[in-house]
Parts: C-alpha cells; sequence; structure tokens
C-alpha cells in the first residue's frame, strides 16, 4: 500500500479527487472525510496495492500532480504481516489458533472443547493407532427430534501437511463461537450433524514433531522392523494397489500389505461404514496445492454424479477466491494430480456417499508442507 | 499442430514448474524470487523422433514486488525416452523485473565482510519461519533448486523445494560467492523427498551458476 500526498490546485481538481476517494473507498488520512478536501490544502491518501496503478493513472490524467509519502505501509508496520489483514493472535477460550499445536495439546484441546460445548460435543474413540494411541472423533451434534444427516471431515492423514489438522481445530472453533449468532451456521446444524476428526494420523503427525518434518506416513514397521510407514491414503480398499503406489516399503506411496492393512484405516473405514447410510459428504484435508479434488484417481471415467460434484465444487471454490484472491484448481486426482489408487475419497463414493472430496489447502508450493504459521488464519478464514 | 491443453490438468502443470526452474535460475537471486501465479495457456506439440514440446503463457510475481504480475511465454521440450538429458528450455519475459542492483550489492557486502563462513539450517523451520536476515540466502536456494529441477524433470515428475536442509558458505579467492547447499526437493508424483546436493556460485554482476 502506498501513502500518497497531493495539493489539489483547482476546484475540478477537488471533486474528482473527492470522486475517487469515494468510489474506490480509499483511506483518507488527512482531512478525514472527503468534503473537507480544499484547494491548496494537504492530502494525504493511503491507496491499497492493488489500486496504486489506477489511482495514479487517474491522477495523470487529470494533470494532479503527486509525490509518494510512504511507499510502502508494510513495510514501515513490520514484516511479519500476511497480506490479508486480518492478523490478530487468534485465542479463544485459551487456546492459539494462530500456532501449530503437538499432538499432546490437540488431546488436551479436544478436552477442553467437548467440555465447554457439551450441550452440541461429544467425544468418542474411533480406535487405535499402530502405536496404540486413541483416535478421537468430535461430534457437533444440535439435540433434536428428527433424524439428520452427517457431514465428516479428517485431517492429518499425511503427517507433513500440518496445516490440515490446525484447520480441523479452527473449523470446530468457528462453528461452536458462532452457532448461536450466524444464521447460516445455526440453519446448518439443525438439519446436519458434523462428526470432525482433527488428526489421523496420530503416530506420523508426533514423528513428524519429534524427529523428521516431512515424513507422510503413519509408523507401522515392514520388513523385520526396518521399514516404517504405509501411505494411509493408498491403503483404502478403492482399486487398492492398482496405480500410483509402490509395494515397496522404504517408499512414500506405499500401499501397505493389503487393503485396510493399517489399523488407522480399518478404524476410520469400519466407521464410515456403519454410518455410510446417513453420511452426506466425506471431506478430506490435505496440502498442499489450492486444489479440491473429486473422484477417481484411479481412472479418468467420470463418476456417476459427476455434474453435481463438479457444481458444488466450483461454487466452493469461487466462494473461497471471493474471500482473500487464492485461487483453487477443481477436478478429478486423475486429472488434475496423478492417477492413484486406494485413497480414502475415492472408497468414501465407491460405497455410496454421494459428495466426496478431497482438499488441497494452501499453498502452491512456495512453502509446500511448511507453511508458515502466520497463514493458519488466512487460510481457514477462506476454507471456512 | 499444437493441441490446447487445460492449463489446469497435470501435463501443463509439469511442464510449467520445469519452466519455473529454468526461470528461478536464470533471473532469480538472493533479491529475487519468482513465483507461479497462474498458467493462463498450455498448448502441446507431439514431434516424431524427438518428443513432447509445450508451448505455455505463464503469469509470474516476484514474491518481492507482490503487486504486479509480469507476463511471459515458455517453451518445454523433454525430449523422447531419454533419461539422462535435461528438457529444453526457453523463456521470453514480457516486460521489466523489479530492478534488485541495491539489494544485490548489499548482500554481496555483507557475506563478504563476514569474518566465520555462514552456516544454517532448516530453512524455513518446522513452523514455516525464515529469519529476516536469511531470506536472501533462501532465495539463492530457490536459484539452485531452479536449476536442479531443470536439470531432473520428465514428464512424470513434478518438483518442488520442500526445504533447505542445510547450507554452507565457502569463501573464494575469487570475486564469486560459494554456498554449498544440501536441499530437500518434494516430487508430487512419487511424494518423495529427495536430498540433493548443489554449489552454487553467484556475483551481482554475473548472475548465478551451479558449479559441477
Amino acid at each position: 500500500d502506498q501513502v500518497l500526498h497531493i495539493v489539489p490546485e483547482t476546484f475540478q481538481q477537488v471533486q474528482h479527487l473527492q470522486l475517487l476517494c469515494s468510489t474506490l473507498m480509499l483511506d483518507l488520512w488527512k482531512p478525514l472525510l472527503p468534503e473537507d478536501i480544499r484547494a491548496g490544502e494537504d492530502l494525504h491518501i493511503r491507496v491499497p496495492a492493488p489500486l496504486v496503478q489506477e489511482v495514479k493513472d487517474s491522477l495523470d490524467q487529470h494533470l494532479i500532480s503527486y509525490r509518494v509519502l510512504i511507499p510502502d505501509v508494510q513495510k514501515l508496520l513490520g514484516e511479519s504481516m500476511p497480506r490479508e489483514r486480518s492478523s490478530h493472535r487468534q485465542v479463544s477460550g485459551g487456546y492459539v489458533y494462530t500456532e501449530y499445536h503437538p499432538m499432546e495439546e490437540i488431546y488436551q484441546w479436544m478436552t477442553q472443547i467437548q467440555k465447554n460445548n457439551s450441550e452440541l460435543v461429544t467425544q468418542h474413540i474411533l480406535g487405535k493407532t499402530f502405536e496404540n494411541r486413541t483416535m478421537y472423533y468430535l461430534q457437533i451434534s444440535q439435540p433434536s427430534n428428527k433424524p439428520k444427516k452427517i457431514i465428516w471431515m479428517d485431517c492429518g492423514i499425511h503427517a507433513r501437511e500440518w496445516i490440515s489438522p490446525a484447520f480441523c481445530q479452527w473449523f470446530v472453533k468457528e462453528i461452536l463461537q458462532n452457532y448461536k449468532t450466524d444464521p447460516k451456521i445455526s440453519r446448518f446444524l439443525q438439519n446436519l450433524d458434523l462428526y470432525v476428526l482433527p488428526v489421523l494420523n496420530i503416530d506420523g503427525y508426533i514423528y513428524s514433531w519429534e524427529e523428521d518434518r516431512l515424513w507422510r506416513k503413519n509408523r507401522s514397521p515392514y520388513e523385520n522392523g526396518t521399514c516404517y510407514g504405509t501411505d494411509l491414503n493408498r491403503n483404502f480398499n478403492s482399486s487398492w494397489g492398482s496405480v500410483g503406489v509402490s509395494f515397496n516399503c522404504s517408499s512414500d506411496v506405499f500401499c501397505g500389505s493389503g487393503p485396510e492393512s493399517e489399523p488407522e484405516t480399518r478404524a476410520v473405514a469400519q466407521f464410515i461404514k456403519s454410518k455410510k447410510s446417513d453420511i452426506l459428504c466425506y471431506l478430506t484435508m490435505h496440502s498442499y496445492g489450492q486444489l479440491i479434488l473429486t473422484p477417481y484417481g484411479s481412472t479418468t471415467e467420470p463418476p456417476s454424479n459427476n455434474e453435481e460434484l463438479m457444481q458444488v465444487a466450483k461454487e466452493a471454490a469461487a466462494a473461497l477466491t471471493g474471500k482473500f484472491g487464492t485461487s483453487y484448481r477443481v477436478g478429478s486426482t486423475a486429472l488434475i494430480l496423478y492417477s492413484n489408487s486406494g485413497s480414502s475419497r475415492d472408497w468414501a463414493h465407491t460405497i455410496g456417499i454421494p459428495l466426496s472430496y478431497t482438499f488441497e489447502l494452501r499453498d502452491t508450493g512456495t512453502h509446500g508442507f511448511v507453511l508458515p504459521a502466520n497463514q493458519i488464519q488466512p487460510t481457514c478464514e477462506e476454507t471456512m | 499442430r499444437a493441441m490446447e491443453l487445460p492449463p489446469s490438468h497435470f501435463p501443463a502443470a509439469r511442464a510449467a514448474a520445469v519452466a519455473m526452474g529454468y526461470l528461478r535460475y536464470l533471473r532469480g537471486g538472493p533479491g529475487r524470487g519468482l513465483e507461479l501465479r497462474e498458467l493462463r495457456r498450455a498448448r502441446r506439440q507431439d514431434i516424431d523422433d524427438v518428443g513432447h514440446k509445450y508451448y505455455l503463457e505463464l503469469e509470474l510475481e516476484d514474491v518481492l514486488d507482490k503487486d504486479r504480475t509480469v507476463n511471459c511465454t515458455a517453451e518445454v521440450l523433454y525430449h523422447l525416452g531419454s533419461k539422462t538429458s535435461a528438457p529444453d528450455v526457453q523463456v521470453t519475459v514480457q516486460g521489466e523485473l523489479r530492478s534488485t542492483e541495491e539489494a544485490d550489492e548489499e548482500f554481496y557486502n555483507w557475506i563478504r565482510s563476514l569474518e566465520k563462513e555462514l552456516v544454517a539450517e532448516n530453512i524455513p523451520d518446522s513452523h514455516g519461519n525464515v529469519p529476516p536476515e536469511l531470506e536472501p540466502i533462501h532465495l539463492l536456494a530457490w536459484v539452485a533448486s531452479g536449476y536442479v529441477i531443470w536439470q531432473n524433470s520428465t514428464g512424470n515428475t513434478k518438483f518442488h523445494l520442500a526445504q533447505v536442509k542445510h547450507v554452507k558458505q565457502v569463501k573464494r579467492s575469487d570475486e564469486d560467492l560459494q554456498f554449498d547447499y544440501v536441499l530437500l526437493l518434494h516430487e508430487m508424483v512419487s511424494q518423495e523427498l529427495l536430498p540433493w546436493q548443489v554449489t552454487l556460485l553467484w556475483h551481482p554482476q554475473r548472475g548465478a551458476r551451479v558449479s559441477q
């Protein structure tokens, strides 16, 4: 953003400047109101970065001379301001949502969330990880006498994609903070239950905090303990082992010893199967890439309800872009990314869940997996 | 004879990543990091006995000058069957990139003035942070990784720099700066993290080159 210093010389120039300020809604630093702009008096306006060229062109056109008082407002205010100006620490109930949290803290967070919102939230056990850690999901459900359909969202199937569990936590907070006051959210909860699994691959997530930040898979041992980890998103029973996988444990896309060979996969699959007739939408959150991916990965053959899937996804992408201008691509994994088999999203669709999507959150490679914490807020806000 | 491709589909996206690698190597520096804002258009031509050629229209941004974008056209030729030959890339940047003369001189003088050779690791760190004084070193890593990505890409790969594992400055008797990098490259199709050692030489007027 730039601050321009102008001394209008004629009444016509004053009029033009007043028009400019009000149509572009520019930030007047001096004077405070457009009606107080006077010929012969100092005018200081802050012009948002995307409008700088347009404003300068307009001034040139009207022969209004100007001087750049502050060439870069953001620089003056300090380095770590994200471009979207909503950068205050988001602390709610003592929990900092604009930071990444280790698993211990996420476990504590879940307990707190249920305690503080017991009228709406219940915490349930899904199963256990290979290293015997308990997998919990949160059920957000408004008491009602009518049966409700379910939206399922899981985060953190891949350990290194830290922005994903951060989003699940943010999502829960947003819903619980606003369901009483936001009409959209309250209508949502009248008709739908939300099931959120904040970290699916708990062992892997912990490993990425303690040992290897860029670890992807779970931590089950193979080959006599000389090799670790199955790619959980190649381990589901959807054309398992057919394409885009490796049968070698040392690969990052090792699909396991068979479909659902991993306890984490089984825990999720069993649960979803048991509720499948009520689940309307399956969402799984990943990073990076800025994509909304539809089935399938194993074939370019479109699913039966492809039109509906694409329409909903396109509307979601448009809404997302509308927030801060972040652009998302939409389409099937097989066309947009690569071929793969055994993904949770494909499996959910094949067992009958109509709307099934993989979200690849920010960014497109500048930071990749190590997305700075100051992007948690804008990423989560636009994705909401 | 060139087929129009959807820019959102992976074949065009992979070719664009190669073009970006080449661009970063050619035009990047401690004061300039080029990012792909958007792939606007892509066409492909299959040339008998030669390979596949992509014609791309890219919209670039300089991460240190994000308010504007610069357009660029690129041609990426993947050679047929050749696993050892790098793709041929040609780029034409339309318009001016922001000048980095001052920042380059400042950085050059700072490094030359250091008594102890600079050493750093994990850039960015686990939480995505880069200390401001190391940002030029980070951007030079983009230059180095650009070379590696250009040289090692095929139609079945898409590389991004995941992290600078380690960097060590090596003082030289000539005027170049030398940085020995250990880079972690993320390959999207295999999902592998590949460590790569690269030695980068840089000079404010002469630019960057990878030393083999």
